[in-house]
Parts: C-alpha cells; sequence; structure tokens
C-alpha cells in the first residue's frame, strides 16, 4: 500500500494497521512524516505520566460503610412502599387494569351511598316478630275457646231452629265459620301477615255478636 | 497560542523503555477473529452486574478491586484533586447501587460504572463551582482545574505540562483522550461512556491530540525562520 503526506491525518484519525505500517514505512524517507508521526506516539508514552494506580485500598472500607448504610435505608422505605412498588413493577397493561377496577370501585361505592331511599313495601310494616306473634296466638286461642263456649251454648236453638230469625242466624254462622277456616288456613300458612291475624279477629268478633244476641233470643 | 512555556522536547523527556513499548492505536481497536480471554471477561462483567443487583456487597469490594484504581485515576485527572476523586469514586459506586436495578445491560457492567463516574465528576465541578470553594477556578464550563502536586513520577515536568495543556482544551477533548490515551479504553466503549459515536470519539481524539502538540510542541525552525 502507497501512501502519501496527504493520507497522514487520515491515518492519525482512523486508520488500519496496514494503513499505520505504510505511513511508518513512507516516513522512513520522508522528514515531515517521521517528525509528526514521532510527535504523535509521543504523545500517547507522554499520557502514561498521568496514570497513577497507586494503593486505593484506604478508599473501599469507606465506601463499603457507605453502601451498607444506603442498602439499610432503602430496605426500611421497601417496607414502607411495597405496595407502592407493586403497582409500579406491574406492566402497563395490569396497572391500567387495576386502575379501572379501582375506578369501577369508586363508582359503585358512590351509586350506592348516593341512592334515593327506597320505600319500605307495605307488608313489611304489618310483619310482626316472633314474641309479639306467640303473644297473639295466645290471646286467639284464648278468645276462641271462650266463643267455643258460647256457640255450645247456643248449639241446642240452631240444632232445631224454631224461627226464620234462628234460621237465618245458623246460615250466618255457617258463613262466619267458612270464613274463619280460610282465614285461618292462610294465617297458618302467613302467621305474621298483621292483615289477615286483623280479618280473622274481626270474623270472630262478628260470630261472637252473632252468638250473644242467640243467647238474647233464647232468654 | 501561549502555550510555549509548555513547549517539551519529546524525545528527550521520554525514556527509551517507554518508547519500545510504544503503542500504535488502531491495533487496540481491530478484533479480526473471536477471543476467548474477551468471552471470559464478558461473562465476569455480566456475573459482577447480577451479583451487584442481588445487593451482594461483595460484588461491589469485587468491582472495586478490578476498577477502583482507574476509577479515582480518571476522576483525579479531571476534577485535578485526590480527595475530590475519592469523593467521586464513592459517589459512583452508591450511584451504582441506587441505580443498578435500571442496568439492562445494553453495555458492559464497567461502561456503565465509568460513564456515571464520569458524569458524578462534572456534576462534583459544577457544585464546586457553585460554591466557589476554589477562588482560582475557571469560571468556564470547560475549564479544567489546577492540578494538586501528585506522587512523584519519572518526568514530573512533561506531567505537568501535559496537565496544563489538558486543561486547555474542550470538555470532550480531554475526557475522550484520558479514556482512551491514559486510560486505555477502546473508542467503542468510550463512545458508550460519553453517548457519542464511535466516530466522534475517533475524531476528538484526534483533534484532542492535535491541539496538545501545538500547545507542547517546541517552534519548529521553519516557524522560528519566518519569525525572523
Amino acid at each position: 500500500m502507497n501512501v502519501t503526506c496527504n493520507d497522514r491525518d487520515r491515518i492519525f484519525q482512523d486508520g488500519t494497521p496496514a494503513d499505520w505500517a505504510a505511513l511508518e514505512a513512507h516516513a522512513a524517507s520522508c522528514v515531515s512524516c517521521a517528525e509528526e508521526l514521532r510527535g504523535w506516539q509521543s504523545l500517547s508514552l507522554a499520557a502514561s505520566e498521568l496514570r497513577d494506580y497507586s494503593d486505593s485500598r484506604a478508599l473501599w472500607p469507606r465506601i463499603r460503610q457507605s453502601l451498607a448504610e444506603q442498602a439499610a435505608v432503602a430496605k426500611q422505605q421497601e417496607k414502607h412502599w411495597s405496595w407502592r412498588s407493586l403497582l409500579l413493577n406491574l406492566s402497563l397493561s395490569w396497572q391500567t387494569a387495576t386502575a379501572a377496577a379501582l375506578v369501577l370501585l369508586l363508582m359503585l361505592s358512590a351509586g350506592w351511598l348516593l341512592r334515593p331511599p327506597t320505600p319500605a313495601p307495605l307488608q313489611s310494616t304489618g310483619l310482626l316478630k316472633s314474641k309479639a306473634l306467640a303473644d297473639v296466638e295466645n290471646a286467639e286461642s284464648a278468645y276462641v275457646q271462650a266463643i267455643d263456649k258460647l256457640a255450645a251454648e247456643a248449639r241446642p236453638q240452631l240444632e232445631t231452629p224454631g224461627t226464620a230469625l234462628m234460621a237465618n242466624y245458623r246460615e250466618k254462622l255457617l258463613v262466619l265459620d267458612s270464613a274463619i277456616d280460610d282465614l285461618r288456613a292462610q294465617t297458618g300458612q302467613n302467621p305474621s301477615n298483621a292483615h289477615l291475624r286483623y280479618e280473622l279477629l274481626a270474623m270472630y268478633q262478628e260470630k261472637q255478636r252473632t252468638l250473644e244476641e242467640i243467647l238474647e233470643e233464647k232468654r | 497560542m501561549g502555550m510555549m512555556g509548555l513547549a517539551l522536547a519529546w524525545e528527550t523527556r521520554i525514556p527509551p523503555v517507554a518508547q519500545r513499548e510504544r503503542r500504535v492505536e488502531p491495533f487496540r481497536e481491530q478484533v479480526a477473529a473471536p477471543d476467548p480471554a474477551a468471552d471470559i471477561m464478558r461473562a465476569e462483567d455480566l456475573a459482577l452486574a447480577t451479583a451487584c443487583q442481588s445487593g451482594d456487597l461483595r460484588a461491589y469490594e469485587r468491582l472495586y478491586a478490578l476498577h477502583g484504581a482507574r476509577m479515582k485515576n480518571l476522576a483525579r485527572n479531571i476534577l485535578g484533586s485526590s480527595t475530590d476523586a475519592e469523593d467521586a469514586v464513592q459517589e459512583t459506586f452508591l450511584k451504582v447501587q441506587r441505580g443498578i436495578g435500571s442496568f439492562r445491560g445494553q453495555s458492559s457492567f464497567a461502561t456503565w460504572t465509568f460513564r456515571i463516574l464520569v458524569n458524578t465528576c462534572y456534576d462534583a465541578r459544577r457544585s464546586r463551582l457553585r460554591k466557589k470553594e476554589v477562588a482560582a477556578v475557571d469560571e468556564r464550563e470547560d475549564a479544567a482545574p489546577q492540578p494538586e502536586p501528585r506522587a512523584s513520577s519519572a518526568h514530573p515536568s512533561l506531567r505537568l505540562a501535559l496537565e496544563r495543556a489538558l486543561a486547555k482544551l474542550t470538555r470532550h477533548q480531554r475526557d475522550v483522550f484520558l479514556l482512551y490515551e491514559v486510560e486505555g479504553f477502546r473508542h467503542a466503549e468510550i463512545s458508550e461512556m460519553l453517548e457519542i459515536s464511535e466516530a466522534a470519539s475517533k475524531n476528538t481524539l484526534f483533534q484532542a491530540k492535535k491541539n496538545l502538540r501545538q500547545m507542547l510542541e517546541p517552534p519548529r525552525h521553519s516557524d522560528a525562520a519566518g519569525a525572523r
């Protein structure tokens, strides 16, 4: 390979080993290039004067101490920020999904808290609690027994009705008993329904009045 | 250029032994065949990075054993003070520990560490300038500090002249010269450290050496004759 003085800077900047060998060969017969080449290479050698790799072992204990302290602080912070770092370490898609789930949860919570007050169902006000229901059933049982005693007293007149009025009373009592049986069947299925209880009570009261009227007629 | 006081007769100042060992720089860049030693070094570098990521302090000790002296030397050449250099190396290790999680292996671990070191040195210089702790520091960004006396060398006057000439270079020229000529990094490594292209690294080194030669070389006979 032939090189000239004009190639010198290019070789200094980015020459291949072959270029350098060719330049050295050229420098053997070119005073100017020989001087440049010597100066150039001398600069590299002079740079070695800036190398001082003297013992630096004393520095390591200081560095080690500061590294250990920093690691301890980082560990402490890690405890406090574990949830945060967990979120940050999630992939973008998981972060997006988590954020969307949180937003949805917030919206549902807000919707629940801000919902309009719903009217209580009618039936719920009429529902009786278990102890109250027992009291009602006891009173009803005693009431029924008392009415049965009246019915037993009126039975002779009703079995052989001597008048049309007595025959009407008998018909009325049959209708009332039929209605009472229906209502008792319904309250048996739904014992806490106060409305049925009131209707049943009204039927018993009507039966009581009818029996009283029959007994009045007897006297 | 006003640097005549630094002029040196190179051939008389560089010892014969050194001249025999002279290095022709392009050889460092040519890697024709796969190098088993380089593969081993790369594997060790990766293992070291992994160990540091696990928080093992012994790995940091190994990193220091491998590169600590060179790191301190580079920091001293940038900062001009052994004390500041030690602080910069310590700060670099702390930054490596803090940032090791972000190391993805795009460059070698050593290259990554030296990049942090160079940035730390310039941060320290800027901070020092702001605090005006050093009165005689040139206020320019590229200016280098006055070097402090160091351990005796074979050619103290040569070293002093070179340090003063380096202080007149731009920051990039000084960095590339120190990394290539003093610390022995390849242009590929320097390009990763300084985040420039390899071509830019070569060109910057060329300009740096050209400027240094102009500053350090004695006036040529032809120049002197021209002056007469």
